[in-house]
């Protein structure tokens, strides 16, 4: 663990001030849960009184949403040292044995999800838009392999709009996943390298999955993977074709609330983009907790290990909605999408911002 | 906890039966984080590399009835309970020092009620502070309980350790801000507090419980009272060169109006902490006050505040020093800001009359710097009532001042605080203002209340025979 890792360690190991927004404490009410447990168990591991695999299981019960370090005023980052102790989890060979099955999954299939398949009708989609174009309209794994039809909806959107675009039908894998699982391992930069390569071919890639712009954005340049063709987000790239016109909108008057994602939010600072789109189409409305501030509504990789903890994330968030008066929830992210769609309730509708745009209705 | 692994592992199938397979946990990660609070001790303990005693089973029931199952387990065995809410309190009081079990509140997170026409939030005890704030924001209220652990402790957690917050003045302490509450008794009993908290009907049984510790039972839901947004809230700093000063002018002022914050910072505290938090950078005593309300009434009290503290020659040093003090009320209490490991620390909070406050001030001052010099010792004065205030007055000792072997550390340290709460005692204070007893101060509780204590001692025996509800806190 680095200098700086450790500093983190052990001024957050005594400290709760972030707990109150932390999505997983929340749902769960384990004190474990916390980004002080966190730091605390891993102090203790660097003070040799446990052994990082006493301590591992906890690493991956954290989404990484970096609420807790927006929180904190003086400036420490839990998320920094729990993705240095998966690396070194993963370097020790202690990784948990259903982590180590969703890493091999990454590398033989490129998804965590070990899924090869794409959806028919998802194929079909692709199909009409193999042409090589400008512009590449990134999937993601989640969207491919998980929520084909939210792919499908992407691609109509883009059509809709008149935009000329390229989907590849074997895409590269972001390395989102596996730099999520175990860091900037050596395998993870080597997805992202290879990833890169591809995506040059192009001018633009339209990253539909936050997941992905972040490290399109964000790791590619930090681990310097050479990317050189231009990454933007969906959301900005609608935006741009709303203001524009080229995206035509009318209006419905239906007030719905936004689920901003981390990844844009946070990680990006974009939560303007969701926004316009969603004002040409409806109202937005705001939950409490918005933009920079808000509060993760789960994800699908992390249902792979702990899917009844995702379900009461989602409930928390649909709570959220509620509290202010809404009863219908806009998201920009596939991976909140479906795990907001998969907690079941019925008071609140869940669209995608594909949905409103389509004019679909929920059931889709 | 004296067991053998067979026993054990038949007292876990019951208490998973009670609570359910995942909400009762034997792993090491569940057992070491509830083993360290934010007691200095504790964090000591652990920082220098040791464990701290651990709690044998680790259980998070979901309400009173699951609480209830737990204790009638723990009673039949005779296994010790330690109550855990948020781990913020800084007496050890939900340390499981004697092993056992450790219930932790924190499922117990349902908000079940926003009632804007009673003026209350029905809650789980486990439920965060912050969430039922947000909840009361929702519906355009608030719960006007802002402690710097807001964030991070429980309902039950300020009720069970009698907390306070900023605003205390005006809205009052955790104990004026409970109506009803649900009990989980030691025989697992549920039990209800009177439906209001103002009445003749026998002793309040709210206030028997609210303070307890988790000795006499646990708290698992309550009706906390909410509040309108004031129309206005307006800040003010002072500066005053004379203590004495600052203390006629704040007792002359609540007389006559009730401030929300009034806090007032010793010359060495506004030199340290309140110079690097708000920038004040003068000589003297700072003091910050609010008032707010209705618009019309809070001009009327800033002029009587102007004037009334004008006549103590205090100055006046404008509304900015206030309202960056309200920006970061919290900010204290993140890392970095405050006082922190390898630090030795601790906070005697005690509270008297205005006949007795200042004087308890100066001679507790007095004895922790002559009898540890190696000590600094700074103070504040945050919660103010008609008839007196709480100072909140801490020691530091830094470097090689701390002793590096643990036991002596902790010897020290248990040095210091015994000679300034007795002190506190000796000049008419009292063991503790708002963060509790714990373990830290258990065993000045008889010197406090002498023959009284038999009243909580016969209240122990009788709802607790088998003493299993978190010994050896609160002296009991």
């Amino acid at each position: 663990m680095t200098e700086k890792s450790k500093k983190h360690v052990d001024a957050c190991r005594f400290c709760w001030m972030c707990r109150h927004i932390c999505p997983i404490g929340n749902a769960t009410g384990l004190e474990r849960n916390t980004s002080r447990a966190r730091a605390l168990g891993l102090s203790l591991v660097n003070r040799g009184v446990y052994k990082l695999e006493d301590v591992v299981d906890n690493l991956y019960e954290c989404a990484c949403c970096g609420a807790c370090t927006k929180e904190c005023v003086t400036g420490y980052d839990p998320v920094l040292f729990t993705r240095e102790a998966r690396l070194e989890a993963a370097m020790e060979g202690v990784l948990p044995a259903y982590i180590n099955r969703l890493v091999e999954h990454c590398l033989e299939t490129g998804n965590a999800y070990g899924i090869t398949e794409l959806d028919d009708g998802l194929r079909k989609a692709v199909a009409a838009h193999v042409q090589k174009t400008d512009t590449l309209l990134f999937l993601g794994v989640d969207a491919r392999y998980k929520v084909p039809a939210a792919a499908v909806n992407a691609i109509r959107v883009l059509e809709k709009a008149g935009v000329d675009f390229t989907v590849l039908m074997e895409e590269p894998a972001s390395g989102w996943q596996l730099e999520y699982l175990i860091g900037a391992a050596s395998e993870t930069r080597e997805q992202m390298t290879a990833c890169a390569g591809q995506l040059n071919a192009y001018k633009k890639i339209v990253a539909f999955d936050p997941q992905d712009a972040v490290v399109f954005k964000r790791e590619y340049r930090e681990l310097d993977v050479g990317l050189t063709a231009a990454a933007v987000t969906f959301t900005s790239f609608l935006s741009d074709l709303v203001q524009t016109g080229a995206l035509a909108a009318e209006n419905s008057g239906k007030e719905v609330v936004y689920q901003d994602p981390f990844q844009l939010a946070r990680d990006l600072g974009e939560t303007e983009a969701a926004r316009t789109v969603i004002n040409a189409f409806a109202v937005c409305r705001e939950m409490l907790l918005h933009g920079r501030d808000t509060m993760w509504a789960g994800n699908l990789l992390m249902r792979e290990w702990m899917p009844e903890v995702m379900e009461k994330v989602a409930a928390g968030r649909i709570r959220d909605a509620e509290g202010v008066g809404a009863d219908t929830i806009v998201t920009a992210s596939v991976s909140e999408y479906a795990s907001l769609k998969a907690a079941k309730q019925e008071k609140v509708k869940i669209f995608s911002l594909e949905e409103l745009v389509l004019g679909q209705g929920n059931e889709s | 906890m004296q067991g053998n692994e067979f026993l054990d592992a038949m007292i876990l199938t019951e208490l998973e039966d009670a609570v359910g397979v995942e909400n009762c946990s034997r792993k090491e990660i569940d057992k070491v984080t509830h083993s360290i609070d934010y007691y200095w001790l504790s964090r000591m303990w652990a920082d220098r590399g040791h464990r701290m005693p651990e709690a044998d089973f680790v259980v998070a029931p979901g309400d009173a009835q699951e609480t209830s199952k737990v204790l009638q387990i723990a009673n039949y065995y005779k296994i010790p309970v330690t109550t855990w809410g948020g781990g913020g309190g800084t007496q050890g009081g939900a340390l499981p020092v004697c092993g056992g079990i450790l219930v932790d509140t924190k499922r117990m997170n349902r908000i079940y009620d926003v009632n804007t026409e009673g003026m209350y939030i029905e809650c789980g005890a486990g439920s965060i502070y912050k969430h039922i704030e947000w909840a009361a924001n929702e519906v355009g209220k608030a719960t006007m309980h802002y402690p710097s652990s807001l964030n991070c402790s429980t309902v039950g957690g300020f009720l069970a350790h009698r907390g306070i917050g900023v605003v205390s003045t005006k809205y009052g302490k955790i104990d004026d801000m409970v109506l009803q509450m649900e009990v989980v008794l030691p025989n697992g009993d549920i039990i209800y507090t009177s439906p209001a908290p103002k009445h003749a009907a026998g002793p309040d049984l709210n206030q028997i419980f609210i303070g307890s510790e988790g000795t006499l039972g646990i708290i698992t839901k309550a009706q906390m009272r909410i509040f309108d947004q004031p129309e206005e809230r307006r800040f003010r700093g002072f500066l005053f060169q004379d203590m004495s000063a600052a203390f006629q002018a704040a007792r002359e002022l609540l007389q006559k109006f009730k401030v929300s914050v009034m806090r007032l910072y010793d010359p060495a505290e506004t030199a340290s902490l309140i110079k690097k938090i708000v920038g004040v950078e003068k000589p003297g005593a700072f003091m910050n006050v609010a008032y707010e309300g209705c618009r019309e009434l809070v001009e009327v009290e800033e002029k009587i505040l102007l004037d009334t503290f004008a006549k103590y020659g205090a100055e006046d040093l404008g509304s900015e020093y206030g309202e960056k003090w309200w920006e970061e009320k919290i900010t204290f209490f993140y890392p970095g800001h405050m006082m922190d490991i390898p630090q030795m620390f601790g906070t005697m909070d005690t509270i008297a009359p205005y006949d007795k406050i200042e004087e308890i001030y100066w001679a507790m001052k007095e004895a922790i710097e002559s009898n540890f010099p190696q000590a600094r010792f700074i103070a504040h004065f945050s919660h103010w009532y008609e008839w007196g205030a709480m100072v909140y007055d801490r020691f530091i000792v830094e470097g090689e001042d701390v002793p590096k072997d643990p036991v002596e550390a902790l010897r020290l340290h248990q040095q210091i605080w015994t000679v300034g709460v007795r002190t506190a005692l000796a000049h008419g204070g009292v063991v503790n203002d708002h963060h509790g007893v714990g373990i830290k101060l258990g065993r000045l509780m008889k010197e406090q209340y002498g023959p009284a204590m038999q009243v909580f001692e016969g209240l122990k025996k009788s709802l607790d025979p088998n003493g299993i509800m978190n010994p050896f806190k609160l002296g009991l």
